[in-house]
């Protein structure tokens, strides 16, 4: 069983992605391109939610304000995509840093409030302010392309998208273990607690928003160049849900189970593209049993059955290479896994 | 000045729909201490049950009226028992994901049942749509049906609060659970009467506004959103704030989108409730000392 541990599933999962554009036709690429983009929003949303605590529900519109920069500065100043992408991602940070000032007053309901108003303002300046973000219609966003390389623009994406999820969901990974993802659970946990413990407070409320706006962000630009279309419906109450969940039925504080729920919520999202009320049935009644019968999500069913499967918060030694693989989880530490 | 006074007039409509879905919300929230998401969508299952009953097989209004306010009561019964019951001792974000869970559902059947008969629905008019003439104030008469509605469940809850039993029961379960359990109420059963009661009143206010209003499957999250900041800038408990809370936003609504710009009616009342939750992050009337939820 012991090849069924969370790191060599994760690294075969790689593998297989990055194998699959030789053999995949065009949709289930981009079904898998939607995947990464997905695993970088729950990625985000979970350090935000699971680890953070900040019940915010202004994902969506980070998402979207990561698409909408990214497009607008390549239309309106025709930057490249190569330069809009990252600024887009700031901008959402910045945003998403701001938020997080409303985050040190209020907590719970209230948070969940202020952020739903801000998203709806935010989706309502998408609608209105036509001059520049073009109104409900959207606009179309130029295809980049990837020129030295021998790739098209698809698989150029494709791979694109591929690396810069499994770099920020390592960097993710790094980040849980690390002092910032003990101080981010001591403040889900008990801010009074945190604050005693000398945790600062707006320091990593506002840490914890910044990342999940940067990983939003990212995502948006990514997902406005998979598109090349940005319009104000693609980022509204029902992608927010659908990113909470994926942060559920994957697994609530858990990186591997953001990856995991993000891949289950598209495929489901798929099957049922036909039916419209149909999809949000099944995601409120996923949500639901999640919620009710699976509290930790999929994740927890895995790290029950399978050994090799717990996210430490310390920074654990691994197992040294040559190790015979009977070796137990408690064997003695070898320096590994480098500093992020 | 007639363009003020119908300004006002018309946001103290809307205002008083909004406070009474912020009834709804505050009496859940008073005994349970959570925030049904569902309230919205409740809101909007009742008005397409009011409208099958009235529209569809042709019955009268007081019994479509009934009728709505009975599936509410019942489905609110049900969210208690399925998404808020089972998870009594989780922690708020849990509580909170899983009403949203609800309110998709919802939202979902809404409209495979009625969404596929075009997306938006008429309700026809009750009372006679002869506008009355006040001086110069053109009133409706729906809207002051919706006004005399929204008094009416007021005053009913002042009294069912003060004067009967499971009121009191209710008030002694939102003060303290844990004492309310020990003189021998059964605080669950007044969990599931307080969902059920709050979704009764949103379904009365959906089918009082439903001549106003189309009925579309995507109308419950406005109506939530905004009967939610209503209830906040009331401090969440209290009842008189909401209604206070609901007329407010009604009418900064209609003033924003009479003397700025008629888009502004829909994004006001947010950035009114961004303003007022940075301000006084409790709600503009609650002199109680701040509940943390």
């Amino acid at each position: 069983m012991d090849i069924l541990r969370r790191r060599n599933v994760m690294a075969a999962l790689v593998c297989v992605a990055a194998v699959l554009p030789f053999v995949a036709n065009p949709y289930q690429l981009f079904v898998a391109n939607l995947i990464f983009i997905y695993v970088l929003l729950s990625v985000g949303l979970n350090l935000l939610l699971g680890y953070a605590g900040q019940l915010a529900f202004a994902n969506a519109a980070m998402f979207g304000i990561g698409a909408y920069g990214t497009g607008l500065l390549q239309v309106h100043f025709g930057w490249p995509f190569l330069v809009a992408f990252p600024a887009g991602a700031l901008i959402a940070t910045a945003v998403g840093l701001t938020l997080a000032l409303p985050a040190l007053r209020l907590t719970g309901l209230y948070l969940a409030l202020s952020t739903l108003a801000f998203a709806q303002f935010t989706q309502w300046v998408f609608l209105h302010w036509e001059g520049v973000t073009f109104g409900a219609g959207g606009f179309k966003t130029p295809q980049i392309s990837f020129a030295p390389l021998p790739v098209d623009h698809r698989h150029g994406l494709y791979y694109l998208s591929l690396v810069i999820m499994v770099a920020l969901v390592w960097f993710a990974g790094n980040i849980v273990t690390s002092r910032i993802g003990r101080a981010f659970i001591t403040v889900r946990d008990s801010e009074v607690a945190a604050e005693s413990l000398g945790v600062d407070l707006l320091r990593y409320k506002a840490l914890a928003f910044g990342l999940s706006a940067f990983y939003a962000g990212i995502a948006g630009g990514l997902y406005s160049q998979m598109l090349n279309f940005v319009s104000p419906e693609g980022y509204d109450l029902f992608q927010m849900v659908l990113q909470k969940a994926m942060v559920v039925v994957g697994g609530l504080g858990s990186i591997a189970g953001s990856v995991l729920g993000a891949g289950t919520i598209v495929l489901v999202l798929e099957l049922l593209r036909e039916f419209k009320g149909a999809q949000e049935v099944v995601f409120g009644a996923l949500l639901l049993v999640f919620i009710i019968f699976m509290r930790g999500g999929i994740i927890s069913v895995i790290k029950r059955h399978i050994p090799g499967w717990e996210e430490p918060l310390h920074r654990a030694p691994t197992r040294p290479e040559a190790d015979p693989p009977a070796a137990s989880p408690l064997t003695p530490p070898a320096q590994e896994r480098g500093a992020s | 000045m007639t363009m003020l006074s119908y300004l006002l007039l018309s946001g103290i409509t809307t205002g008083a729909l909004y406070a009474l879905v912020a009834l709804g919300l505050v009496v859940v929230n008073k005994a349970t201490g959570v925030i049904n998401f569902a309230q919205g969508e409740l809101f909007m299952v009742a008005g397409f049950i009011a409208w099958s009953i009235h529209v569809q097989f042709g019955f009268d209004f007081g019994i479509s009226f009934a009728g709505a306010v009975l599936v509410g009561f019942v489905l609110g019964c049900a969210i208690d028992r399925v998404a808020f019951r089972p998870l009594l001792r989780a922690d708020v974000v849990s509580i909170v994901l899983a009403t949203v869970g609800i309110s998709f559902m919802l939202k979902g059947i809404g409209r495979i049942i009625w969404g596929g008969k075009g997306d938006y629905l008429s309700f026809p008019p009750i009372t006679s749509t002869d506008p009355i003439m006040l001086g110069d104030i053109v009133i409706v008469p729906q809207q002051i049906a919706v006004l005399a509605g929204a008094i009416a469940i007021m005053i009913a809850f002042a009294l069912f609060f003060r004067f009967t039993r499971i009121g009191k029961m209710m008030q002694a379960t939102a003060d303290n659970a844990k004492a309310a359990t020990l003189v021998g109420i059964r605080i669950e059963r007044i969990y599931t009467l307080a969902f059920g009661t709050g979704a009764a009143v949103a379904a009365a206010a959906a089918v009082l506004s439903a001549p106003l209003t189309l009925l579309y499957p995507d109308m419950g999250f406005s109506f939530f959103i905004k009967g939610f900041a209503a209830a906040v800038v009331g401090g969440l408990t209290s009842l008189p704030g909401a209604v206070v809370g609901g007329l407010a936003i009604g009418i900064v609504e209609a003033l924003a989108g009479g003397y700025i710009h008629s888009s502004m009616m829909e994004v006001s009342a947010f950035i009114a409730i961004m303003l007022v939750l940075l301000i006084r992050p409790t709600g503009l009337l609650s002199f109680h000392k701040a509940r943390r939820v």
